[in-house]
């Protein structure tokens, strides 16, 4: 716990002082990937630990976006004084109300329905949005301006960070906090049991509607920050798109783990900062990454890293060394084979391309990893094969042994099968 | 990225170091959606930018220096578009170029509006070619932003015009359009313009955008109306799909449009496309042979839907850049915009310049029809556009709209 503390410590003080050294543009990223983790956090609070997978999160950011909008512009023309940094709680308060509103109807179901009513709710809203211009602005939006507020002007992206830093740190300990008081044990219990609950004596649609209130809350501060930073908000935010990244998110990073979605949520919008400046194909690659975690780690990068604090005393670090480094190497082998092939691909079945063979009547040599490739020579298509298949082969190699040694380990531990971390069975 | 920053940095270094004077490249930022549902359209207005910009820097660039391009894939969402508007700022560009959707324009020309105002050293200029919504060019129109595209009124009303003189128009007109703002526009303009052109809209119709799968509900209705012509601003799917249902019903009107032009749709529509009419700022046919082959061989395509747009947006912006010179020294960008606004340019159908009001290009717009015998077939089919006439931009253009209050550097 105490190493926890230290460490989510050393992270504020990372992102205290690193901003004011990058560019804008990763300013602006940073911004994005605090907003997506809030958003997954909030949404985590429904999914994770209530056992309610809502299809329709979007509409509780959406609302906190346009309610935010909307309030930007009459501090804009003077109408109404309120201060920039406060906004947020306006967009809270707003999805808080819209959020027990459509709990109220959707938790009377669960499971599947209850997905397809939070689904038909959010659609609801995305389809009423374009017909309502004063309301929504059209398909060009509505838009504003920060006004300065604290003595600061909040023009520049790193005020803004530094706005949107607090409020989500606040905002994400507030959810930590709730998860460890006794309303928090209780949303847990109707993840595993709603009957149990009853039995007890509590009222269990209430309890749901109040957590899907919550959620819906938080969801819509992490609206808010998006309206604040972007100084816009239109109705494509309350497309089924970004209902689809929440989820996404969430169990990229693994939903049984509080921490699990805001990991996710970072890594997953870093990586589309970073790659789709680089590659058009990054939406192939997001979706790769998606799948393999839900193959070989369903339980999120934060399952995994989880599991290897739970047993950091058991298991045997030394014998593990090798296998890691050796599992490392192949996947870095297997990465590189996808994303040469992927990225030839690209390249050579693009038009440009095309139009150059058209032009020149050759297929010239195209270049990837600084190196020049020719199309029809062996060799390029040798190269990605001779990554893939001992890659492969290393792989399985370094995952059965271990797999093995975490076994092991279990069995030298005094028979806590419980415990034991699903980590690499490869599914259930 | 890396590779402006360095240069930068190194021009930097050097002016530190020694005072010799280094040109300033001027850098383009193109934010198009490069991936996601909207790629199509997002790679022809990139191809089309490039191509125009290679020619200028072919022809010696601009301030002494080849002019810098670099694409942004916004992901086809408005916060994909802020995230690489700021990374674009951030790299220090001078222009901007986006066009596929006017809710990526909205963020996009705010984006450049309120940078403008905080960085009041440091402008940049926001070309839209793509972008139709008439609010860009009313509320949400500033000094730094340029409309290369037309508007639902701009393409109603020569589109009415040609089809009257044709005697196709009639008397009785069915207005049917997708219920969001573009639609909606499409309607007004349609209602507007009744009188000029001596009809009557028998019945118009706002239907939801890109989820009907059968328009037979529609065509019926259409039927009942017994009109002469049916004006649509639909795209996509919504105007496929209406088509066929009215070539199914055996219904015979003529169709007037705006999109009929995107790539596929003639392919799709077969001999029910045939006849109908499409009002576009530029016809392929029209063109000088030696231009469109010349497009064809670098590109591996003639110009198709919005890439003449783009072609004339940023041919016009190069023109410009031909009466400003800052001999090598820092390149002002207010002064390139007080240049767009003074160039005239001629795209091959006629001059075309920019008004000053809303910075909307004046631009001559081509009414044709589809027809089987034309110079270039499209979509691997044996019909194509054939001009019908050509309508002066000044005929054509909507009035600046009152809401449009452009604020001008002094």
């Amino acid at each position: 716990m105490r190493y926890a503390l230290i460490a989510i410590l050393a992270l504020l003080a990372l992102l205290i002082i690193a901003p004011p050294l990058l560019g804008t543009g990763w300013q602006y990223a940073l911004i994005n990937a605090l907003i997506a983790a809030l958003f997954a956090a909030a949404f985590n609070l429904l999914v994770g630990q209530g056992g309610m997978l809502s299809f329709g999160h979007a509409a509780y950011f959406g609302v906190g976006a346009f309610t935010v909008i909307h309030l930007m512009q009459s501090v804009e023309y003077g109408d109404f004084p309120f201060p920039t940094v406060l906004l947020p709680l306006a967009g809270a308060a707003v999805s808080l109300l819209c959020g027990v509103l459509a709990g109220f109807f959707a938790t009377m179901r669960s499971g599947v329905y209850f997905a397809l009513v939070t689904l038909a709710l959010a659609e609801l809203l995305h389809s009423l949005a374009p017909h309502w211009d004063e309301m929504f602005g059209g398909e060009a939006g509505l838009s504003s301006m920060r006004m300065p507020s604290l003595g600061l002007t909040f023009g520049s992206t790193l005020e803004v960070y530094y706005l949107t830093l607090a409020w989500v740190v606040i905002c994400i300990g507030l959810l930590y906090a709730y998860t460890r008081t006794p309303f928090g044990r209780l949303t847990l219990a109707l993840r595993d049991n709603e009957q149990r609950i009853r039995f007890m004596g509590f009222n269990a649609h209430g309890t749901k509607i109040l957590v899907f209130g919550i959620s819906a809350m938080f969801s819509g501060v992490a609206g808010s920050l998006m309206a604040i930073s972007n100084e816009t908000a239109n109705y494509s935010v309350f497309s089924t798109q970004v209902s689809a990244l929440v989820v996404l998110h969430t169990f990229v990073g693994g939903s049984t783990i509080f921490f699990g979605p805001i990991v996710g949520a970072c890594v997953l919008s870093l990586f589309t900062f970073v790659v789709s400046g680089v590659t058009h194909s990054w939406m192939l690659y997001q979706g790769i990454i998606f799948v393999l975690v839900m193959l070989f780690a369903p339980k999120g990068i934060g399952g995994v890293i989880q599991a290897h604090i739970e047993q950091r005393h058991s298991l045997p670090w030394k014998r593990l060394a090798a296998p890691y480094a050796l599992a490392t190497l192949a996947g870095l082998m297997v990465a590189c084979a996808t994303v040469f092939v992927v990225q030839s691909l690209e390249i050579v079945l693009s038009r440009e391309y095309a139009a150059a063979v058209a032009r020149t009547g050759e297929y010239a040599p195209y270049t990837v990893f600084g190196l020049e490739w020719r199309v029809f020579h062996p060799l390029t298509w040798l190269f990605p094969l001779l990554l893939l298949v001992p890659g492969l082969y290393m792989l399985r190699r370094a995952f059965a042994r271990i797999q093995t040694l975490w076994d092991n380990d279990e069995s030298d531990d005094d028979g806590d099968i419980a415990t034991t971390p699903e980590l690499m069975e490869g599914g259930r | 990225m890396p590779r402006w920053i360095t240069t930068a940095t190194a021009v930097a270094a050097l002016g530190v170091i020694s005072p010799a004077v280094q040109a300033e490249p001027l850098k383009i930022a193109i934010i198009e959606s490069l991936s996601g549902p909207q790629t199509s359209t997002g790679r022809l207005i990139a191809t089309a930018a490039e191509y125009v910009i290679d020619q200028t820097n072919t022809a010696g660039g601009f301030n002494g220096e080849a002019i810098q391009v670099k694409e942004y894939d916004n992901a086809g969402d408005t916060s994909g578009a802020a995230t690489k508007f700021r990374e674009a700022a951030a790299d220090g560009a001078h222009v901007i170029i986006q066009g596929a959707s006017s809710a990526i324009g909205g963020q996009v020309t705010e984006d450049v509006r309120k940078h403008n105002i905080r960085n009041p050293d440091h402008p940049i200029i926001y070309i839209n070619v793509g972008a139709e919504a008439m609010e860009l060019r009313g509320k949400k129109c500033h000094f730094h932003a340029f409309h290369f595209t037309t508007t639902a009124p701009y393409r109603t009303v020569p589109l009415m015009q040609v089809m009257s003189e044709q005697g196709h128009l009639g008397k009785r007109v069915y207005s049917i359009n997708q219920n969001y703002s573009w639609g909606r526009d499409m309607e007004t303009a349609i209602v507007d313009n009744a009188d000029r052109f001596g009809y009557q809209v028998v019945d118009k119709v706002l239907h939801e955008v890109n989820r009907i799968q059968d328009f037979s509900p529609f065509v019926a209705r259409i039927k009942s109306e017994n009109p002469d012509s049916v004006i649509t601003g639909n795209w996509s799917n919504d105007l496929l799909l209406l088509m066929k249902a009215v070539g199914d019903a055996n219904l015979d009107v003529t169709f007037g449009t705006i999109f009929m032009d995107q790539p596929g749709n003639v392919a799709n529509a077969g001999n029910v496309a045939k006849g109908h009419y499409v009002a576009h700022s530029s016809n392929i046919e029209l063109l000088d042979e030696a231009g469109t082959e010349a497009y064809k061989k670098a590109t591996g395509h003639y110009p198709v839907f919005i890439e003449p747009t783009t072609l004339n947006g940023v041919g016009l912006f190069a023109e410009a850049l031909k009466k400003v010179d800052f001999e090598g020294g820092d390149i002002n960008v207010d002064e390139i915009a007080l240049a767009m606004e003074n160039t005239t340019f001629d795209n091959g159908l006629g001059g075309m310049h920019v008004r000053k009001a809303d910075h909307q290009a004046v631009i001559p717009i081509v009414v044709s029809q589809v027809a089987s015998d034309v110079k270039y077939p499209v979509d691997g089919t044996e019909l194509g556009f054939k001009p019908v006439k050509t309508v002066a931009g000044a005929d054509a253009i909507y009035p600046a709209q009152d809401s449009c209050r452009m604020r001008r550097p002094e």
